[in-house]
């Protein structure tokens, strides 16, 4: 399997040609106050009791 | 908040690149904080250099911080796994619980379940917000084995804890699938093919019966009903059948399931391993007939483990399942009751007495174990300490599971466990859909009702 994690060389010049068609970043995050208790061998499915 | 916390936002955020295989963007984390962003990998260097991403999240990194540190170090058990008996009638091939109990052990007498759900009440009363109930889901072994010690457990403590029961399917006859739905107790089931000869290489009685028609009829009868699940354990046997059991699961209107890997604890287990590379072909292509299936009926088959990927990226408090997190949720978010009343930190442990936390009715109790030497072993396990999971982009969306198969198959707390490069890979997937603006199709409807947006960056 490839290995996934990995510094990535960026040729610069083709950086800068690319600068007018850049797809936008994108970075969401989340929070709420944490009550997880599942594993793997089970996960809570009431809708009403489950976060 | 810890010192070595302190010292990382002194020093100031830095992003890591990750080659998430995606056509346009690559992935930049600061695993510090669980923090990433998706870029146009031709510009990955202009963004580790600076820019507004950098500044917004420097703005951020600090609360970040905070947020992931308390959801590692500061929580306060909300859940118990109860295992009600050592016996189960099934001899499964990767079961976690040695054999010798499952087959010759004992049933926990009803009256002593009864003192420990009164003892486990009165210690999470102490410890939870008024007004919130803690779960109690009952466990295997097979649970159904002893039957009425549970279910007068359920009847006695219903104002007391939100019921769970985990079971292999094979005991829910009529009266019991009332009794339990008729109670809103979530059930879960397991089965591990799309049809009897693949389900029978792993999952079977002591006599080598089928069991596959028995929790076929069981999930027939669930239908409907808003709170079950099945689990698929993925191995060897089963890797070249995972769509046609989504399929299955589809068509038979399961709301939610898991396709779990096989937990390598016991040496049973390892023999049944897939290769990481075989199991994340075969995983990523039943996550693809999900997605089609939802396309085709607007109906979702949620695979609650990758579900929790996505969602501990996109909302790290978020989380349901405490896998995927170091330190994992055993016997910190939640801990294990065995049927002789002995506490431990998670189901996983229960075969190995070297875990053991002390009884839950002796003097202690549950305080006693959560700070005994047994369950700090795992509590401490923490994957910003060891190689190579400490120097890992994705260290905090995988949580290096599970401590009991690192210590049992690797040999210490300080490795990683059995599917090291699966879940990297399961974690690129998952910042592809991202990517694509597709995680939603894979989660619950509302998933996100009580988070509240706290980074947004489009630009």
């Amino acid at each position: 399997m490839t290995q996934t994690v990995q510094t990535i060389q960026t040729n610069q010049s083709t950086a800068a040609a690319n600068v007018q068609t850049a797809a936008p970043t994108i970075a969401i995050r989340k929070s709420c106050n944490p009550d997880g208790i599942g594993l793997s061998h089970y996960v809570l499915m009431d809708k009403k009791a489950a976060k | 908040m810890t010192s070595a916390v302190l010292s990382r936002a002194e020093i100031g955020p830095a992003f890591i690149p990750v080659d998430i295989g995606h056509a346009v963007y690559a992935a930049v984390t600061d695993p510090n904080t669980a923090f990433w962003a998706l870029v146009d990998k031709t510009r990955i260097q202009e963004e580790l250099a600076g820019g507004p991403l950098l500044d917004s999240y420097r703005a951020k990194a600090d609360s970040f911080a905070r947020e992931l540190h308390a959801l590692r170090f500061e929580l306060k058990p909300s859940g118990v796994y109860l295992n009600p008996t050592e016996r189960c009638n099934l001899d499964c091939t990767y079961c976690y619980l040695p054999g010798e109990q499952r087959s010759n052990g004992s049933h926990m007498p009803p009256e002593m379940l009864t003192a420990s759900l009164g003892k486990l009440r009165d210690y999470f009363r102490s410890v939870m917000p008024e007004g919130r109930k803690p779960r109690a889901i009952f466990h295997g072994a097979e649970p159904l084995m002893n039957k009425g010690a549970v279910c007068s457990a359920i009847d006695a403590f219903s104002a007391d804890f939100v019921f769970g029961l985990q079971t292999n399917g094979t005991l829910l006859d009529d009266a019991a699938l009332e009794f339990l739905t008729s109670r809103n107790v979530s059930i879960g089931l397991s089965l591990d093919g799309p049809f009897a000869g693949i389900t029978d290489a792993t999952r079977k009685t002591w006599g080598g019966k089928s069991v596959h028609d028995k929790v076929l009829a069981s999930m027939e009868k669930l239908k409907g009903y808003g709170s079950w699940s099945v689990i698929t354990t993925c191995t060897t046997e089963n890797l070249p059948y995972l769509t046609q059991m989504v399929e299955l699961f589809h068509a038979s209107e399961v709301p939610t399931c898991m396709l779990n890997t096989v937990r390598c604890t016991l040496p049973g287990a390892r023999g049944v391993k897939p290769a990481d590379g075989d199991m994340a072909k075969a995983f990523f292509a039943a996550m693809d007939r999900t997605h089609e299936l939802y396309r085709e009926t607007g109906r979702k088959l949620i695979v609650a483990n990758f579900a929790n990927i996505l969602i501990g990226i996109l909302a790290p408090t978020a989380r349901r399942l405490m896998c995927d997190i170091s330190p994992c949720g055993g016997g910190r978010a939640f801990f294990a009751l065995a049927a002789d009343g002995g506490l431990y930190p998670c189901s996983e442990f229960i075969g190995l007495s070297s875990f053991n936390g002390g009884n839950l009715l002796a003097e202690g109790g549950v305080e006693a174990a959560l700070t005994s030497a047994a369950f700090q072993t795992v509590t401490t396990r923490d994957v910003d300490t060891f190689s190579p999971c400490g120097d890992c982009a994705i260290r905090h969306f995988c949580g290096s599971p599970c401590p009991a198969e690192a210590y049992e198959m690797n040999g210490g707390m300080e490795k990683t466990g059995a599917f090291c490069e699966f879940y990297k890979e399961q974690v690129n997937y998952a910042l592809r859909l991202i990517a694509d603006g597709k995680a939603n199709d894979y989660l619950w409807d509302g998933w996100d009702e009580d988070t509240e947006t706290v980074f947004d960056l489009a630009m």
